[in-house]
């Protein structure tokens, strides 16, 4: 008898708290914050710098001629892509730089 | 202005079939192919997140074909006034709906064709990276169909004011 533990002190699997103590929880966006101002950007170039070029050019840079000012904007959403295409090509390479640094 | 045997009373609306035209098959295609490669980037973003934003050009070029059947959309509309300021001939109502037409319709087609290939496209490169310039190339060329819709709307555009 004289190796029994003395039980009171000691706590029991129901009173244990498996969690220890509160962590906070992790909610900054995963997406990293320059990617979202860049797809922000995006955005808005190609909301606005179409028919924004169009209504600022049709009275004034080809005077009346809505063909051009038409043809213009359109030029200016193939921009708009070809631009979106280089960043996003950038972006994979310094992406692999880093990789590469990082081994 | 009067009417006469070239400028009916139902011209205007011959006009104005062709700017709805455009506007609504270039976004249903615009719609289709945002939705269709929306389907699988959404695929690719669980296993590949860092792919995402290369995969994101097919939503891009959907967006361009909106703008073509947007800038023919307001082109029409700004030649179109009330009756009482312009006598607007049938000929010139007929234009306009081969204007609307074009764009809207080539639009659908270059919709539907950046829908397929992006879905197809994204998902596949998710498995092999080399498939990249080809995907884009091909969606290229899936848009300069909208393209071309919109140059002979234009061309159209213009002569109709002749």
């Amino acid at each position: 008898m004289a190796t029994r533990r003395i039980a009171n002190s000691e706590r029991t699997v129901l009173e244990k708290d498996d969690n220890g103590p509160e962590e906070k929880s992790d909610i900054a966006p995963a997406v990293p914050k320059d990617v979202i101002y860049k797809l922000l950007g995006f955005t808005l170039a190609m909301v606005v710098l179409p028919i924004g070029s169009y209504f600022a050019t049709v009275n004034t840079v080809f005077n009346g001629n809505a063909s051009y000012a038409g043809g213009l904007a359109a030029v200016l959403a193939n921009v708009v892509l070809i631009w979106y295409i280089i960043v996003a090509m950038n972006e994979d390479q310094s992406d692999r730089m880093e990789t590469k640094k990082d081994k | 202005m009067d009417e006469s045997e070239l400028a009916p009373k139902f011209a205007p609306f011959i006009g104005m079939a062709g700017i709805a035209s455009a506007m609504i098959f270039g976004c249903i295609g615009a719609a289709y192919g945002t939705a269709k490669s929306g389907i699988g980037i959404a695929g690719v973003g669980t296993f590949r997140p860092d792919l995402i934003m290369k995969c994101l050009i097919p939503v891009i070029m959907s967006g361009i074909l909106a703008v073509y059947s947007l800038v023919i959309s307001v082109l029409i509309a700004e030649d179109l006034q009330p009756p009482s300021a312009q006598s607007y001939s049938l000929f010139t109502g007929f234009m306009h709906l081969a204007c609307g037409l074009s764009v809207g319709l080539t639009g659908l087609a270059a919709g539907y064709c950046i829908g397929i290939v992006g879905d197809g496209g994204v998902r596949a490169y998710m498995e092999q990276s080399r498939i990249f310039v080809g995907m884009v190339l091909i969606l290229i060329f899936g848009e300069v169909l909208g393209l071309y819709g919109l140059i002979v709307a234009l061309i159209l555009n213009t002569k109709s004011k002749g």
